[in-house]
């Protein structure tokens, strides 16, 4: 097979993008790692909203103190948000690896004829603002076709082009809700208040949104045209909730919180190990595994309790079940009695923190962690990608870009300004490398 | 219009939620995915909920919803001939995704070595729980130990109670895409004269890689060395889920750039001169925050969830109603929109589905077909094989 040829699959594919918060820059995120020419149109002349972190900057001690209490948005590298902190935000930083950044502001009359030009170049098209937003730049796939009509054009409002909701925000932990995930996902013998803010819809739109390009992309080698993907946030998590959905149109049923119980097993649940705040998840599904568990804890007397000796009965006690394995657990060290379960064929696994997410042996094994240095922010471990191919190596080829840092490059390279017309702009404040005081004041300081 | 996998053929050698997701989303947008089923089939199959509780193959909610679209074969992989018929399905078609413990394929002569070696177009995606490498490839997983391993079950919950599993099986279904992701990539490849290739998806490595805060607060230890913690309700005030009169809705209005205009709308435009105001919410007074907080909820609770979410967004406001499956069906957004697929089904009659996530302006999608019975197109597949290997390959 030594004529076969394995480039990244989307080598020569240029992809815009003009997104804000998670979704949309994780579509990006997945194309660009893969090998997709990411440009990342951003403005300087204003904050683009929830991305770079740059609406409400806080001091290095507010930083700290909401590190030390477990909220990590701020957690600025060393906790300095530093003179640029737009270069520093953890959250931008964790999905812009593999992307160029190009200042522009599509709403300016600049802007508008620099992103068309770019628009001239590019294969795909991802944008995730509020639909109002995109008609009264007047930038709907309708016009863009016109500049373009190979473009892919995905729009990824949180509800949809239309209907009632058309122009409703929302964060993917509103989303969440608004699908009836955040509901399933609480205590059952508590309240949505106690859930805690998840950003799931996020996580599934990315990937989904990055599958429809592909998918699209092949359709475009053979048709020659491209077309535009409408998918809302909310629509896009509604399949993954397809079986409780389909419990209450078949059969009436309105879910309720679900917790950590299964539907067939128990024990099934997060269980206390040893230290604060520390929990191991065990999963049994048969009465072999029960009996290793039991086993694995020394708690003989579990085994041979009648209530727990059948998964029936476990099923039928699994209250009482829980609270009697607690003790037998929190003696152990998380980490200690997932080796030894697993090795008892019990399927467990500790519950990890980040910190022990980055010291994971199966993760550092497989070369999953990325050390990337950024100019400013320095040397600093990234999470890398989530899918391996057995015959294509693949890294992170370059680290999340400085707000403008490839402005000239696709100014005067790519989009053909002179350097007359570049010095312009910069001049007009419509390209730069910072926000201005005006627009950011520097209220961390 | 063309379908958006027109002409695409995938063999699903996979079970219950990752595999078959995958499979899915190729069959529901055009590809022809014919579903490998062991004699007693998926074991989705067997799992509830059934139609109205009663168990049966073909009634399992998880597993219609999982398999629409889709062709069913049954095949014995543990017996040579099975995997005899097995190997040229495989030989026909573009892409397999599978499920199997690491190193089972290579122990039926099934392996990408083998598969590839006349077949380099071949796509293959292995789904497992921990990838096909590395020290613990052979553990076991599953929802719950592989969110607790690889995601951020940690976070979900109160800071006052154990840690929460987030809903359903959303690990797998998201390792399901991502793997699917990677079959298209690897197929785009193709079509553009490239070879195909073995992926390897691990669920927790999928995790691992999860934009649901993982990477997120895993850059930021990164960063800082520390990690995130459940918070206790109620820690930003004015922000997040509160109860209203129908249920619940979650909204940000303390502290965003539309607070002061919240504080007009609840009737406290005094609190807009308190000098905590130009502060971040992380270092406001007590007295301020129960001030907020206090007034805030009494506003909340005087509206249905809906409605809160109608007059804040009129605002400008980020939120959402937590809505439960009978609001979300019922939800005249929704509807209006059709998102639902009505499909009918001999086991069931007509049921209402999740239909499709994307509205494509070039390949629209088709009607969809319901699962298949357990082996219903086994006669037709292998009859169409046979007629196959009297012709040349195409």
């Amino acid at each position: 097979m030594a004529d076969v040829q394995r480039p990244l699959p989307l080598e020569g594919v240029r992809v815009a993008e003009v997104t804000v918060v998670w979704a949309g820059p994780h579509v990006t995120q997945l194309l660009g790692e893969w090998g997709a020419d990411v440009v990342r149109v951003e403005p300087t002349n204003r904050v683009q909203p929830y991305s770079r972190g740059g609406e409400r900057v806080v001091s290095s001690e507010v930083s700290r103190r909401s590190a030390e209490q477990g909220q990590l948005l701020s957690a600025f590298p060393d906790f300095d948000p530093g003179d640029d902190p737009w270069n520093r935000s953890p959250a931008f930083n964790a999905h812009a690896r593999n992307k160029r950044s190009m200042s522009c502001d599509v709403m300016s009359p600049e802007g508008r004829e620099a992103f068309l030009r770019l628009i001239e170049h590019t294969d795909v098209l991802v944008e995730n603002n509020v639909p109002i937003t995109v008609e009264r730049a007047n930038l709907t796939y309708d016009v863009l076709r016109e500049v373009n009509p190979r473009l892919i054009m995905l729009r990824m409002p949180a509800y949809g082009l239309g209907g009632p909701y058309k122009n409703y925000r929302g964060f993917g932990t509103h989303v969440e809700g608004m699908i009836g995930h955040h509901w399933l996902r609480g205590y059952p013998d508590g309240s949505p208040e106690e859930t805690g803010e998840a950003f799931t819809a996020d996580a599934l739109a990315g990937v989904m949104g990055a599958f429809a390009i592909t998918a699209a992309l092949t359709h475009r080698e053979r048709s020659g045209v491209g077309q535009q993907i409408e998918m809302p946030l909310a629509e896009s998590f509604l399949p993954i909730l397809g079986e409780w959905i389909l419990d209450f149109t078949m059969n009436g049923r309105v879910a309720q919180p679900q917790g950590n119980l299964h539907r067939s097993h128990a024990p099934h649940g997060v269980y206390p190990a040893r230290g604060d705040d520390q929990w191991i998840a065990i999963d049994v599904g048969t009465d072999e595994e029960f009996r290793a568990l039991c086993t694995v804890l020394g708690a003989e007397h579990l085994a041979t309790d009648e209530r727990f000796v059948t998964a029936a009965a476990r099923l039928d006690h699994r209250a009482a079940l829980d609270e009697a394995m607690a003790p037998c657990t929190s003696q152990w060290d998380k980490d200690e009695l997932f080796h030894r379960l697993q090795a008892a064929g019990v399927c467990a696994g500790a519950v990890h923190d980040e910190l022990d997410l980055l010291a994971s042996p199966q993760l550092a094994a497989r070369g999953f962690f990325e050390e990337l240095d950024m100019p400013g922010v320095g040397r600093h471990r990234y999470p890398g990608m989530m899918t391996q191919w057995a015959n294509t190596p693949n890294q992170i080829r370059r680290p999340p870009p400085l707000l403008g840092e490839h402005n000239e490059e696709i100014y005067l390279d790519l989009l053909g300004y002179s350097r007359e017309e570049y010095d312009a702009l910069v001049a007009k404040g419509l390209v730069g490398f910072g926000h201005p005081e005006s627009v950011v004041p520097r209220t961390w300081k | 219009m063309a379908q958006l996998f027109e002409g695409l053929r995938v063999l699903e050698l996979a079970r219950h939620v990752a595999g078959p997701f995958a499979g899915k989303l190729f069959a529901d947008y055009g590809a022809d995915v014919i579903k490998v089923e062991p004699p007693g089939g998926d074991p989705a199959r067997h799992e509830g909920p059934h139609k109205d509780d009663v168990p049966n193959p073909e009634a399992s909610a998880l597993f219609l919803h999982l398999n629409t679209n889709k062709r069913s074969v049954t095949l014995d992989v543990e017996a040579e001939d099975g995997r005899a018929l097995l190997r040229r399905l495989i030989d026909r078609v573009d892409v397999v995704i599978e499920d199997f413990q690491p190193g089972q394929m290579a122990e039926w002569g099934l392996g990408y070595d083998v598969l590839s070696r006349d077949h380099p177009d071949l796509v293959l995606a292995s789904i497992t729980p921990f990838g096909q490498s590395g020290p613990w490839r052979d553990y076991r997983g599953s929802e719950l130990t592989l969110q607790a391993l690889g995601g951020p079950l940690h976070l979900n919950g109160s800071g006052l109670r154990y840690p929460l599993k987030s809903g359903g099986y959303v690990a797998h279904y998201h390792a399901g895409l991502a793997a699917a992701y990677g079959c298209a990539l690897a197929r785009l490849r193709v079509i553009r004269g490239g070879a195909g290739d073995w992926i390897d998806q691990a669920v927790y490595e999928a995790q691992a890689g999860f934009r649901d805060r993982r990477t997120v607060y895993t850059t930021a230890t990164s960063y800082t060395g520390k990690v995130s913690k459940r918070q206790p309700p109620g820690t930003r005030p004015a922000m997040g889920a509160r109860p209203t009169a129908d249920g619940y809705a979650n909204i940000y209005a303390g502290g965003t750039k539309h607070f002061p205009a919240a504080l007009d709308m609840i009737g406290r435009p005094d609190l807009k001169d308190h000098p905590d105001m130009q502060k971040p919410m992380a270092v406001w007074s007590e007295d301020f925050a129960a001030e907020v907080e206090g007034s805030w909820m009494a506003w909340m609770i005087q509206r249905t969830k809906r409605e809160a979410v109608a007059d804040t967004q009129a605002l400008g406001m980020l939120g959402g109603a937590i809505l439960t499956t009978e609001d979300l069906v019922s939800d005249p957004h929704y509807r209006g929109r059709g998102v639902w697929d009505t499909i009918d089904h001999p086991a069931t009659g007509p049921v209402e589905y999740p239909g499709r996530q994307l509205i494509l302006s070039e390949t629209p999608r088709q009607a969809p077909r319901r699962a298949p019975l357990l082996g219903e197109h086994t006669g037709e597949v292998l009859a169409a094989l046979q007629a196959r290997q009297e012709a040349p390959r195409g």
